[in-house]
Formats: C-alpha cells, structure tokens, sequence
C-alpha cells in the first residue's frame, strides 16, 4: 500500500518538476529573447539546419500525404460519381488536419530529435558548463536560435508541404484514379476557401510551439551519460506526439 | 561512399550537380541495402535458431504495455477531432449523420488507426529500440556479445522484432476500438447521434479487414528491424547514441508513410 502511494507520489513529483522546469526554461527563452542580442551565426546555422536540411524530408512526406488521402477519399467519390468533389476531400483533409498533423510528426522527428540529441550531448559532454565559464549565458546563445528557427521553420516547412500535398494528390488522381488533373483542381479552387489554408498554418505555429519547447527542454535537462541521451530523445518525441495531437483537438475545438 | 565529385579533376556545375543528386541517392541505396540484409539475416535466425522467449515476453511487455497510455492519449484525441470536424462540415452540407460512424469506421480500419498508430509505434518504440541498442553498442557491451560468439542480431533483434510485429498488430487492433469510443463520445455529446446509430458496421468489407491487416503486418515487420539497423550503426559516444535515436524515429516514420501510400494504393487497386 505505501509502495503504492510512494510510486503515485513519485511520478507525481517528477511530473511536477519536469513541467516546471519546462515553463521556466520557455519563459526564460521569451525573456532572453527580447532582452539580449542573439547571436547571429549560430541564428542562422539554427536556421539551416532547421530549414534547409528538413526540406526533402518534407517534400517526401507532403507528397505521399497527398497521395494517400486522395486514395481515400477516391473510393467515396466513386461510389457516389461525385468527381468534382475529389479536390475538395481530400484538400480539405490535408490542408487543415492530415498536413499539419503529419508534417508536425516528421519535423518532430527529424528536428526536434535532433536537437534533443545535440543539446543533449552538449550537457553532457559538459559543453554547456564550458559556456558558461566563458561568461557566455547558454540560454540565448543556444536555445533562442533554435526556438525561432523551430517555430518560424515549422511555419513556412508547411506552407512547402501544404503545395506539395495538393501536387502529389493531382499526380494520384490524374495516374491512379483516372480523374482529369484540370478538374481537380478545379474543385480545389472552387470549393477550398483561405480559411482552411489559414487553420492549417496556425496549427502549424502552435506545433512548431511545443516541438521546440519540449526538445529544448529535454535536451538542455538531459543526465545520465550515453544512455541519457538517448533517453531524453525518446521522451522528446513522444511528449512532442501526444502534445502535437492536443494542441490539434483543442485548436480544432475552438476554430472550426 | 564518398561523394563521387571528389574523383573527378573537373568540378564544373554540371558535375557537382549530378554528384548532388547522386549521392543521396547512393546513400540511400546503401541504407536500403543493410536494412533488407537486416530483415534477412533476423528471419533466417527466426526459423533456423531457438528464439529467446523470455526476452520476446520482456521486450512485449515494453513495447505494448508501456505503450497503451501513449496509444490510448493520441488516438482518442484524433478520434474525437476528426468526427468533430467530420460532423461539423457533414451537418452544414449533408445535414444527415446517420453514416457518420459506419464511414468513420471504415476510415478507421483502411487508414488512420495502423498509420497512426505505426506512427506513434515508431516515436516511442524505435527511438527506445535504438538508444536501448545505440547505447550498448557504444558501451561496447554488443562487442562483448560477438566475443562471446551470441550474434547481436540473434540475440537483440529477434526477441525485439517478433514482439514488434505482435504488438504492433495488437496495439492498432486496440487502437480502432478507443479511436471510435472517443468518436462515438464526440458524436453523443456534441452532435446527438445516438450510440447505436454511431456502431454501425454495414459499410465495412472483407477488403478493409485485409487493408487493415496488411498495413499493421507491414509496420510491425519495418519499424523493429529499421529502428534496430539505427542502433547497431551508432558509433561514437552519446553523440552516436543521439544520432542513432534520430535517424530511427526518421526512417521509421518515412518507411510507414511510403509504405501506407503503397499498401493503399494496393488496396485501392485490388480489394476496394
């Protein structure tokens, strides 16, 4: 009964720190980032990295989304002869849930794994330390950079995405399901309004929100040798998947 | 493989952009080539060597169980927004609900409950498989195993693979039921479609029940073998480790994403 307990309060306890720690590592970050000049190389190394070299990646992932909820949605469409509805079904559902949500998921792994792996290794190869013998604060000469890279890249990595989803389902359309290219787009542009390109992209700021608190987070709390890192990335990006799908639900609860 | 730009005593435009576009390309081949020899050499040791049961039940027990709360959070959270969104825009255009949950179960089967779960299969699961491996690999604790004449993909990615592929089957069998709970919920509270309207299993074919196999089947058998090949190729210290992790959850979730777009093409194809 009292192990019992004990393991409750634990957890409890552990949970507790980890979120507080979270928030004062967030706000700090805020804080730093209108109060300090940030560093302008490591700035746009964060932003290559985050950017440049998550851009195939991406693509690929955009493409086959595309792809996929156009197969879905086809057998539908063919069953009820509706072919101009295509675009709209599967434009609809990429545009404001599947893109995001995926293209969410993927930057999560490669991005904010990464960057859990770096911070990690940093932490504990005692990089951080050395920083800060060096007078230099870590919190903006590291975690500012790759908080806005994150977030803005997220950002504009979706608006790619967004595109190249809607190309890769006219591909699919057009080869596998026989339905004209033309009229695809057709219904997109007919039936899909701004406001569904717009709820996308504000889940995509939220999400590029959370993946890059949370990957600073575990990152720069990271201990326990080679073994922590890796475990910190494994907590990274599952707290960045449940959180990814939270953020989803309440955004689309309140902004239908 | 090194970039073959370098060879060349001419590195014009023309050069270098074909060594940009070959060498990924290379590499990937690479990558592609190690991780089907992997899944080979863990099915000739499947059915020619005695499995370590006991770790197949360990592993199991921490890649399923450990998995539910995970599985259950995001699913239900998916569940509930897609017949939220689902509804809203069927109640404005339609006006009728009475198909909502037969078609939100058969979207359930084609696609989202084993893509999203494969998905989430592959954050928490592969980047535990490779930190677990990484980590043993750069404390040379996998070296001792090789002295000791235990072959690491024996001894490691067998128990971890059969428990993958069972748990990967079990847990988006789980999935649908808490994903069309949570839709059903949605649906009670927010739009009055009564339960026994909502569970309404008409629509759904044999084919979906094969789509829906084949796709769980195929993730089971890619995520524990890719995240496994990510472990065993880390070197360096944690900053292996943190690689290793990484390239996991990302060849991981590219494979299931490539894989869903061809199985349903497949199905689309054949069984629809």
């Amino acid at each position: 009964m009292t192990s019992v307990l004990a393991n409750i309060g634990r957890r409890w306890l552990s949970l507790s720190e980890g979120v507080g720690q979270m928030t004062l590592l967030t706000l700090t970050t805020w804080w730093k980032f209108w109060t300090t000049a940030p560093d302008r190389i490591e700035f746009m190394r964060s932003l290559y990295k985050v950017g440049v070299q998550s851009f195939p990646i991406v693509v690929v992932t955009a493409l086959l989304t595309g792809a996929i909820m156009v197969i879905q949605s086809g057998q539908l469409v063919a069953q009820y002869e509706a072919y101009g509805l295509l675009g709209w079904g599967a434009g609809y559902a990429t545009l404001r849930e599947v893109g995001p949500i995926l293209i969410g998921l993927m930057f999560s792994g490669r991005v904010g794994a990464n960057n859990t792996a770096e911070l990690g290794t940093m932490r504990i190869t005692e990089q951080i330390d050395a920083l800060r013998a060096l007078a230099i604060d870590p919190i903006p000469y590291l975690l500012v950079p790759r908080f806005f890279a994150i977030v803005s890249m997220m950002f504009l990595l979706t608006l790619v995405g967004n595109l190249m989803a809607l190309v890769g389902g006219t591909i699919t359309s057009q080869f596998l399901l026989q339905v004209d290219w033309r009229l695809f787009v057709w219904s997109l542009r007919e039936y899909l309004h701004l406001s569904d390109l717009f709820n996308g992209l504000i889940k995509s700021v939220f999400f590029g929100i959370a993946i890059a608190t949370v990957s600073n987070h575990f990152g720069y709390h990271t201990s326990g040798g080679a073994v922590g890192v890796g475990r910190a990335v494994n907590s990274s990006v599952v707290f960045s998947a449940v959180s990814i799908f939270v953020l989803d639900f309440v955004i689309g609860y309140f902004l239908p | 493989m090194s970039a073959p730009a370098a060879q060349t005593p001419s590195s014009g435009p023309m050069s270098r952009s074909l060594a940009a576009v070959g060498g990924p390309l290379l590499m990937i081949g690479g990558e592609l080539r190690d991780i089907f020899r992997m899944l080979f050499l863990t099915l000739y040791y499947l059915f020619r060597k005695p499995v370590r049961w006991r770790a197949v039940v360990e592993q199991g027990y921490e890649i399923g169980n450990r998995s539910l709360v995970f599985v259950t959070l995001v699913l239900g959270f998916l569940g509930m927004i897609l017949i939220y969104q689902s509804a809203y825009q069927a109640q404005q255009i339609v006006g009728d609900l009475q198909l909502l949950g037969a078609l939100f179960l058969q979207l359930l089967f084609r696609e989202f409950a084993p893509t999203i779960t494969a998905l989430m299969i592959a954050t928490r699961v592969g980047t535990g498989i490779a930190a677990e491996v990484g980590s043993m690999v750069v404390t040379e604790q996998v070296d001792a195993l090789r002295m000791n004449n235990a072959d690491p993909i024996q001894y490691l990615v067998v128990p971890r693979f059969v428990a993958g592929l069972v748990m990967t089957v079990v847990l988006s069998v789980f999935a649908v039921v808490v994903c069309f709970l949570a839709g059903m919920f949605v649906a009670d509270r927010l739009f009055d479609v009564s339960p026994t309207t909502f569970f309404n299993t008409t629509l759904l074919t044999w084919g979906d029940l094969i789509a829906f196999l084949m796709k769980a089947f195929a993730y089971g058998i890619a995520v524990p073998v890719i995240s496994a090949h990510a472990g065993l190729s880390a070197f360096g210290g944690s900053e292996g480790v943190g690689a290793a992790t990484t390239k996991a959850v990302v060849n991981c979730s590219l494979a299931v994403v490539f894989l869903d777009f061809l199985l349903s093409g497949f199905a689309f194809v054949f069984l629809f």
